[in-house]
């Protein structure tokens, strides 16, 4: 690497400077500094240019001081506790933001501007000796990759080679087979949810529901009635219960097979979409439209929720309801089909 | 006794490097660190950001892991955010309300966090088209590109895991539809879902604890290796450069590590620092207190992923309602948009280096970058690449787009489609064209000279516009210099010719005597 | 002749604009919010009310009749029947200035209303009279629990007005409409009777405690102030986004430009 640039310095010679050193050291690091020049000459007085560009860089550490300061004040004693009706507790994260932002910015203006102002205009050249390596170089490492073969004797010792196999397979299967613990089987869940036969639909609260809570014209979002019902465990369960204006009900047409799966203008539809299993809950109760806020699918309502716009393919599926002896709500069955985004082994 | 021999300051680097070197021999090795040569220009430093910004996921991270608690244990909340007193919700969600609201500069802490993530990804990318849009993914260079490509993926990856841990409505949303995505994998989908979600989704909580110490631990791991790589690589291979006076593809040009490249990047670190705590501080970010605990009944409108996902997401958006039934068995509509074609872009772009090679039967090394222009095959292609990925980043907030300036949503939803299907080979072809035209003014320039916009008019009456050349003219008044791939200065004061110029952030200016000697030994090979 | 310094004053024109427009897009985004509340509860006697029926009478003979007939029965393809619609769609739809209709289209839109507040009870009473029907009632709506609104907005309001009940898309240029001016009656009077394409909450779904939970939450959101600095809109990724690339990458590129620039 030495070798490519000028001649090799004596180091000991009298007359070497310091930055002939330098330059020797570069040189040996195949570093050629072909262009240097100080911005000011140290052996002369502080032009004013060069005062301003300190004074400039002595501001910016400054001004980074000032906004450190300011930092560990404010994060100490500033009244930043969240109120409702709080008036400072709003300017908390604005002024720690303010404040660490400009003392970052004074430290990094300073230090290029020192850069850029103040240390000698360089241009340096380094050799740059890509590729493969030389030829010989390759022939001795390949050698010696060979012989390391060679010595275990790998291909003369077929009996050990089978007993390698035999016994580190099962070794990388030992490494990998704890993730099996990971592995569940899936199970008939993703086919059914919360509901059953006699299930009393529900509001978030438990309470149940009568045909006349819920006004024409008007949605509400009910769960199944069992323990658990509203939480995330039945997250498949959401479903939403549509009380169709009598107009509208005239000229609702059921998917084939569900003629009796709406209770007189109530029909209950999944509330998960069948495209990605967002809520799709967005009901236009003039246009008959249910629309997934996710990826805009659109259903419709007065033909079995089935899509007529956007990525999702299948109906919503319908919940088949009736109402019970005390006049509540209630499911005839879970739903005949799987609710929420189709899969492999979904028919 | 005396423990220390006594030094004197001035002596100190000295006595250092002694006492370091007497145990470590690295006199040698450290030396060549200091004197490493590396090139200066600004597009160089793209990279840099997405490395600072990585820093500062890492501090700030640490930081909020201090207050987190990735448990989904139902508590109710009792902290000082009053809309959500008493409202059950899972630790998760409580302690990251917590961290927002009684952590004392927990909130500022959190922004900063996601600020950073939005510009280590968003930095990556860009960093990533300008390596494709120069060659700089060249041989040798291949490894450090796929290695690129794996940060990239990994960083999407951890993003999306930091957007779901604090079990808010919207990051409960965007797990929905992940399970979604992954229920719609033909064959093994039902069981890789039940495998990462341990159930039906939401699952028994298994998912968000194992998202944590994927997010915390797994990936950021496995990044600081990747980025130790793509670093040591970088030392290894030494940085490309633009073609330009004196520079080769057998040597660097540029600015040794130290003092000065060294500094101009640590001030770098502090400023990328100081806009991600500019950004924290002043721009509210992922307001999880406004969209309450994740519930399965839960939805807003306008609910989007990050932008990094949501290029994906607007993909999903635009595909039709195309699904596969045979013999029972389903294949999603999801799957093609989610699973299948980002699986294809990002396995194009990882073996691109070797397909260019294959189809330029290029097998030399490159340490010169191209400008863009001289490659308007690739510039096309790429230019095609950033219109898909805008129009589905668009596609992405359509609802919001459709909202806000009073659009359909379905009209923005076909104009999506459409724009997919039209404006790629446009784009290609436009870019191609621009890219042949600058080609040829470079040339044209080289050898008539520059346009001076003074008019001459001739004996004869013609008028002409007196041209001036930028190196010696033969008897046609031609000048004989090759194009070299170098930037040709295309305006007088470029040259210096209108006098002083104000020094330039943006233009540096060059004298014509600089100019016509950089041309002349850029074209000196070719010269007959 | 092309001159170089217009060249470059239009380059960095071009750049000042789009840094203007992106700015000013995010402005936009931002915006105050500005609470109002119009508590009508002036009618106390017979004598008043029937004052005030008249009064709504001839206001609907001038502004209402030709597109809702003579007596409110509905004109087919101009205006539905009001009868049985009650104070509380009028109140609503006179007080946000959807009714009177400009003309027709898709949806209603918000603008300042015609009629003045003594106006708009005057029409509510006079459709009151005509077939009864939901009213709103008087005293202050926001005296409810916010956190037991918060859980019921979430349910059944956020799909359509978003978490910020800043509003969204609905399907073909339909809209759920920003909550930022709605008042206390206006909320109260929407949940009731359901206008245009929103479902209807009657009294037995959420009952008018919960309905003034839901308004003492939205309200109280809508004040609320961004604890996190700017809050770009409370609209999500999308113009967090935007300002990731416009004002962090875009600042830390021109960093760069001035780090490598020639000194």
């Amino acid at each position: 690497m030495s070798e490519t640039h000028g001649k090799p310095l004596d180091l000991d010679a009298e007359d070497v400077t310091r930055f002939d050193l330098v330059r020797e050291g570069a040189r040996r690091d195949g570093v050629e500094i072909a262009y240097y020049e100080p911005r000011f000459d140290p052996s002369e007085p502080k032009g004013k240019r060069e005062k301003r560009i300190e004074r400039v860089i002595a501001l910016m550490l400054l001004t980074t001081g000032v906004a450190a300061t300011a930092f560990v004040v404010i994060y100490g004693w500033w009244d930043w506790k969240y109120e409702l009706d709080g008036e400072t507790d709003k300017w908390f994260t604005p002024l720690l933001g303010t404040c660490m932002g400009l003392a970052l910015f004074g430290i990094g203006g300073a230090v290029i501007t020192w850069a850029k102002k103040l240390l000698p205009k360089e241009t340096s050249i380094q050799a740059h000796h890509g590729g493969a390596s030389a030829e010989d170089e390759q022939q001795l490492t390949v050698a010696t990759l060979e012989n390391m073969a060679e010595e275990t004797g790998i291909t003369r010792r077929p009996l050990l080679k089978g007993a390698l196999a035999v016994g580190l397979l099962p070794v990388g299967a030992m490494a990998v087979v704890p993730l099996g613990a990971l592995i569940k089987k899936p199970r008939g869940e993703l086919f059914d949810t919360g509901f059953s036969k006699g299930t009393r639909l529900v509001r978030l609260d438990g309470s149940p529901i009568r045909p006349d809570d819920v006004s024409a014209g008007g949605i509400e979002t009910v769960f199944p009635g069992i323990p658990g019902g509203t939480t995330n465990h039945y997250a498949d369960s959401p479903t939403l219960l549509v009380h169709l204006r009598p107009a509208d009900a005239k000229k609702a047409v059921p998917r084939k097979g569900q003629s009796d799966f709406n209770y007189g203008p109530f029909y209950a539809y999944s509330k998960i979409c069948t495209h990605a299993g967002c809520p799709a809950s967005l009901y236009e109760q003039q246009t008959q439209k249910l629309l997934c806020p996710c990826h805009q699918s659109q259903f419709d309502v007065l033909e079995g929720c089935k899509p007529i716009f956007g990525p999702a393919t299948r109906p919503l599926p319908q919940l088949p309801i009736t109402v019970d002896d005390e006049g509540f709500f209630v499911s005839k069955s879970d739903y005949i089909e799987a609710i929420g985004p189709a899969f492999w082994e979904r028919p | 006794m005396k423990l220390l021999p006594k030094i004197k300051p001035a002596q100190l680097p000295a006595a250092g490097a002694k006492f370091v070197d007497d145990r470590l021999t690295v006199a040698t090795p450290m030396r060549r660190i200091f004197n490493k040569v590396f090139p200066d220009h600004w597009s160089f430093m793209l990279g840099e950001i997405a490395l600072y910004s990585f820093v500062v996921l890492l501090l700030t991270g640490t930081f909020l892991t201090l207050f987190f608690d990735p448990s989904m244990t139902e508590v109710v909340y009792d902290g000082s955010y009053t809309p959500l007193k008493g409202v059950e919700m899972s630790r998760a969600y409580a302690t990251s309300l917590d961290i927002s609201f009684d952590v004392r500069g927990g909130l500022i802490m959190r922004q900063i966090h996601h600020w950073a993530a939005l510009v280590f990804v968003g930095a990556m990318t860009v960093h990533m088209f300008r390596t494709f849009f120069t060659g700089a993914f060249r041989k040798p260079r291949e490894l450090n590109w796929l290695i690129g490509i794996g940060l990239l993926t990994l960083g999407m990856l951890e993003g999306f895991a930091g957007y779901s841990i604090p079990d808010d409505a919207l990051s409960g949303t965007g797990l929905r539809i992940m399970n979604a995505i992954i229920l719609s994998i033909p064959l093994v989908g039902t069981w890789v879902a039940y495998a990462i979600f341990g159930g039906e989704f939401p699952g028994g909580g298994e998912i968000i604890p194992r998202l944590y110490i994927t997010h915390v631990l797994l990936i950021p791991a496995i990044l600081v290796g990747l980025v130790a790589a793509h670093m040591a690589l970088l030392v290894k291979q030494k940085h490309t450069q633009f073609p330009g006076k004196g520079r080769t593809e057998k040597n660097v040009m540029g600015e040794r590590m130290f003092p000065g490249f060294a500094a101009k990047g640590g001030g770098f670190f502090m400023i990328v620092f100081g806009v991600l705590a500019m950004l924290g501080g002043w721009f509210q970010i992922n307001p999880i207190w406004l969209f309450g605990p994740y519930k399965g009944e839960v939805v807003s409108a306008g609910s989007q992923p990050d932008f990094y996902v949501g290029w994906i997401d607007g993909w999903i958006r635009l595909w039709p309602a195309w699904e596969t039934r045979n013999f029972d068995y389903t294949i999603p509509a999801v799957f093609w948009p989610s699973v299948v074609f980002p699986g294809v872009v990002f396995t194009l772009a990882a073996l691109w280096p070797f397909l260019e090679a294959k189809f330029t039967k290029d097998v030399h090394f490159h340490n010169l970058l191209q400008r863009p222009r001289d490659v308007p095959a690739r510039t096309g292609l790429g230019a095609m690449v950033v219109s898909v990925l805008l129009i589905l980043l668009i596609s992405g907030g359509n609802d919001i787009i459709a909202e806000k300036f009073d659009i359909s949503l379905n009209a923005m939803t076909w104009a999506g489609r459409i724009g997919l299907i039209i404006v790629p080979p446009l784009v290609y072809f436009v870019t191609y064209r621009i890219c042949l035209g600058l080609q040829q003014h470079d040339r044209e320039v080289l050898a008539h000279g520059l346009e001076t916009g003074i008019i001459k008019r001739l004996p004869h009456g013609e008028f002409i516009e007196v041209h001036q050349p930028l190196g010696e003219v033969d008897e046609h008044g031609h000048t004989h210099l090759e194009y070299a791939g170098a930037p040709v200065p295309k305006k007088m004061n470029k040259i210096g010719a209108t006098g002083a110029q104000p020094r330039g952030v943006f233009f540096p200016v060059e004298r014509r005597s600089d100019v016509e000697a950089e041309q002349k030994a850029l074209a000196g090979g070719h010269k007959e | 002749m092309k001159s170089s310094v217009f060249a470059k004053m239009g380059e960095r024109f071009r750049r000042a604009v789009v840094l203007l427009l992106a700015l000013g897009a995010l402005g936009g985004l931002y915006a105050a919010f500005s609470p109002t509340s119009t508590a009508k509860d002036g009618v106390n006697t017979a004598a008043d009310e029937a004052t005030y029926v008249r009064e709504g009478q001839k206001l609907y003979s001038e502004g209402c009749i030709s597109c809702h007939g003579r007596n409110a029965e509905g004109v087919t393809d101009r205006g539905p029947s009001l009868i049985g619609v009650g104070a509380a769609a009028v109140e609503f739809q006179v007080s946000t200035g959807r009714m009177p209709m400009a003309r027709q289209e898709a949806q209603a839109q918000r603008k300042p209303p015609v009629y003045d507040s003594d106006e708009t009870t005057q029409l509510a009473m006079y459709i009151q009279s005509l077939g009864g029907g939901p009213e709103i009632p008087n005293g202050d709506l926001r005296e409810g629990d916010m956190s037991a609104g918060g859980v019921l907005f979430r349910t059944n309001c956020a799909a359509c007005h978003a978490f910020s009940s800043n509003g969204g898309a609905l399907s073909s240029g339909k809209f759920a409409p920003t909550l930022k001016e709605t008042t206390d009656r206006q909320l109260y009077a929407a949940m009731l009777t359901g206008p245009q394409n929103m479902p209807v909450f009657g009294d037995n779904q959420l009952t008018p405690q919960e309905k003034k939970d839901i308004i003492a939450y939205v309200q109280s959101m809508k004040e609320s102030k961004d604890p996190g600095g700017l809050g770009i809109g409370r609209t999500g990724p999308v113009p967090e986004g935007l300002v990731a690339f416009l004002v962090g990458i875009v600042a830390c590129m021109f960093a760069a430009l001035w780090i490598a620039g020639k000194s």
